[in-house]
């Protein structure tokens, strides 16, 4: 653990604070529609159409391959797609180029650092390359280092800053021209779950500020709870765009555990409700609870309201419910019934 | 898929936006800002100076360069004489007793300079491909560079910004070099103008490389292919030259028939004789009349005859620019050349180097007089200077190597180029 990670857990800097009126996709979000792109015979992206909307946080979802690097790419305007329109923050990437990147802030999943300079001089050298004022650049730097907890390092060369220093100074570096859409590329690999934790709060603020923030991850825990919206990407094509909202009203799995296993299993059987012990899981399915019987069952439930339903009768019929929750998070749910659609 | 983008100026730059918001200045591909320049620049040379590698670098060239200059040093005055002043080994007259008149002056200054300043642009040329080979393939490879690329940087200003830095670092060698140039200055017999204007070429030559060597480091992938392409490139415009130059010979050698104008000994020949006073004279045999053997025009006018003889010449005015290429060539051609009164008897490399390719550039006469006074009519001895040439050539690769880089920087990208990454 370096000294930035191990400081205590301090506020984040705000940022400065920019009310904005809620814009709508069209002029401050992102619309993607029909957008493809080939590497030579490989089709990175096939067909993906998607909105990310300003003042919210939107999940890219998709396996290893799915094409949301080579999608983030060409929402950066560093690719041309091959076919379909993109709009950013009312921009077109790869006509009105510069216009959109002013508005755009661009975190590539791998990248260097200008490995000699100062945590504090990669910022400034960014906002000269966004044209800001010496002065301006110099103040921006400060408070994005401060933002991203990197104020003890600033003045360190950025080679001896760790992973996930060099991914928070990365983040830092894609604000520095207060974009209005932010693009991720995995932005939490490789940052302790303190950092997890304050990237989080970050791009829920920089949300709330009006900003479209669109978050490409694999990793759904995390998403889901940053996350207002998902778009589900698989071959290259968007399979699935959906609020996390409506993800939590679909059928899902549950875990009842009750301090008596063998009470809540006989209480399933009597009501009718299709359940299975956590101790044999289905395999090939993951499944988080497998590694330990602790007498958890899991039951399929259409909603949140049949949820509650269970639980209330379970409680009147005097099984002793410890705990109960949807067995994975709202993402992952979709995520894995997706990927069963499609074998 | 090869899209063609233009990255097209902004028509009207969104005042739709209601939020006070930074207005980009619209830019295009080519937009060349000084404050863009300065980013860049101070970007790379920051990070130059700030590996150790380079401050080794140079101070093993300083090293080098004073040994280079020892032995040239030595090395001219075994050639020339220990000191400035060479003696003649002949007497003419021996009552004088004393050679002190014959005492000659023969600077060592241009030969001990020309070798110096071909040292150190043989050098420059060995390091320069270094300092820019790696500029934009090491940065995608490092994952920096599109990092660049999406700011507001426009790609002319990331090339010619990255140019412009492994240029200064290329002429920060040839200033640690600058001592020991001015050094054979002291040996006398070159003028500071000649230093100036070398120096001056050094340094474009020097860039030149460097935009060379940036130019393949945007056209491939890897950082070792751009190095060896760069090195290539300048040893084929500094040896590659010259040996094709050679090779050409047989396809421009032809026989000519050339009007001559020879002395009539072609035909009756001059029959010589002992004359009264037992002195060997020429005798015209159809006139028996004596020639004189003076160099009075009209009297060899009356003895030489034009004739067209077939004869084999090499009509190198057809492949000097082959030479002219030669950036050694550009250097010791451009040299302010010293008044020929001061040059006889002087070695010196670039004064003979100039010579020869504008006598290249000449090629043979039209007509050939091998009458009277002996010089060769028609050889006008032209001094049109060879260098414009060479350096517009050189010049032009450079800017080409630019242009190069500044299409291949452009985003969006629609074409990779093979094995290249985005980011």
């Amino acid at each position: 653990m370096s000294r930035a990670d191990a400081s205590p857990p301090a506020p984040p800097a705000p940022l400065p604070a920019r009310p904005r009126p809620p814009g709508d996709a069209a002029s401050d979000g992102i619309v993607a529609v029909g957008v493809r792109r080939s590497f030579g015979s490989v089709r990175a992206v096939d067909s993906i159409t998607f909105t990310a909307r300003p003042g919210r946080v939107t999940a890219l979802v998709g396996p290893n391959g799915a094409g949301k690097t080579t999608l983030l790419l060409m929402l950066a305007g560093l690719l041309v797609p091959d076919a379909g329109t993109l709009r950013v923050a009312g921009h077109d990437p790869v006509t009105e180029s510069a216009g959109a990147r002013a508005r755009t802030g661009w975190m590539p999943d791998t990248f260097g650092t200008w490995d000699s300079l100062t945590a504090r001089e990669v910022l400034t050298t960014v906002g000269a390359a966004y044209f800001l004022e010496a002065d301006q650049a110099r103040e921006r730097a400060d408070e994005l280092l401060r933002t991203v907890h990197l104020e003890d390092l600033a003045d360190a060369p950025a080679r001896v800053l760790s992973r996930g220093q060099k991914q928070r100074l990365g983040l830092a570096r894609a604000l520095v021209h207060d974009p209005q859409v932010l693009l991720l590329d995995e932005p939490a690999s490789g940052l302790d779950p303190r950092s997890r934790v304050d990237l989080r709060v970050l791009l829920r603020r920089l949300a709330s500020e009006g900003r479209t923030v669109l978050v490409s991850s694999h990793v759904l825990t995390e998403l889901d709870e940053l996350a207002d919206d998902a778009v589900f990407v698989s071959h290259g094509r968007t399979v699935r765009e959906s609020t996390l909202a409506s993800a939590t009203g679909e059928r899902r799995t549950w875990r009842l555990r009750a301090l008596d296993p063998v009470v809540l299993g006989a209480w399933l059987e009597d009501t009718g409700v299709t359940f299975r012990r956590a101790a044999d899981a289905v395999p090939g399915e993951p499944d988080h609870s497998a590694a330990s019987d602790d007498g958890s069952v899991q039951v399929e439930l259409d909603d949140d309201e049949s949820a509650a339903g269970l639980v209330r009768a379970a409680v009147l019929a005097g099984v002793p419910l410890v705990s109960v929750a949807p067995a994975n998070g709202a993402l992952e749910q979709v995520y894995l019934s997706l990927e069963e659609e499609r074998r | 898929m090869s899209h063609v983008v233009e990255v097209v100026p902004e028509p009207g730059e969104a005042p739709a936006a209601p939020e006070t918001r930074r207005t980009p200045r619209p830019t295009g591909t080519w937009t060349l800002r000084a404050r863009g320049l300065r980013t860049v620049v101070e970007l790379e040379l920051r990070q130059r100076v700030r590996s150790a590698r380079w401050r080794v670098a140079l101070g093993a060239w300083f090293v080098v360069c004073g040994l280079v200059t020892w032995l040239t040093f030595r090395a001219s005055a075994q050639l020339v004489g220990p000191d400035y002043v060479r003696y003649a080994d002949y007497d003419t007259d021996e009552a004088f007793g004393s050679n002190l008149n014959l005492t000659m002056h023969v600077p060592r200054g241009p030969l001990i300079f020309g070798l110096i300043v071909f040292f150190v642009l043989l050098a420059g040329f060995l390091v320069a491909p270094t300092l820019s080979a790696g500029s934009i393939n090491g940065d995608r490879e490092a994952g920096t560079l599109a990092t660049l690329q999406v700011t507001l940087l426009s790609p002319a200003e990331i090339a010619v910004g990255k140019l412009l830095a492994g240029w200064a670092a290329a002429v920060a060698f040839l200033v640690v070099a600058l001592p020991f140039v001015i050094v054979s200055l002291a040996a006398g017999g070159v003028r500071v103008v000649s230093l100036a204007v070398t120096l001056v070429l050094l340094v474009v030559l020097l860039g030149v490389v460097c935009a060379i060597g940036l130019g393949f480091s945007a056209l491939v992938s890897r950082t070792t292919a751009s190095a060896l392409l760069t090195y290539l490139t300048v040893l084929a415009l500094t040896v590659g030259t010259v040996i094709l130059f050679g090779l050409t010979f047989p396809l421009i050698t032809q026989t000519d028939e050339v009007p001559t104008y020879e002395s009539s000994a072609v035909d009756p020949g001059i029959v010589y004789q002992t004359d009264e006073n037992g002195d060997t004279v020429e005798v015209d045999p159809t006139t028996g009349l004596q020639v004189t053997d003076d160099d009075d025009a009209a009297s060899s006018d009356s003895s030489c005859t034009w004739t067209t003889e077939a004869t084999s010449r090499s009509h190198t005015e057809r492949t000097w620019w082959l030479l002219a290429a030669n950036p050694f060539v550009v250097v010791a051609d451009a040299a302010p050349a010293a008044p020929a009164a001061a040059r006889f008897g002087v070695p010196d490399p670039l004064g003979e180097i100039r010579d020869g390719v504008r006598e290249v550039r000449e090629g043979p006469a039209d007509r050939e007089d091998w009458c009277g006074d002996g010089t060769v009519a028609g050889t006008t001895g032209s001094t049109a200077p060879v260098w414009p040439w060479g350096l517009g050539v050189n010049l032009l690769l450079g800017a080409g190597a630019v242009w190069l880089t500044v299409r291949r920087l452009r985003i969006p990208q629609g074409t990779l180029p093979r094995g290249t990454r985005v980011a």
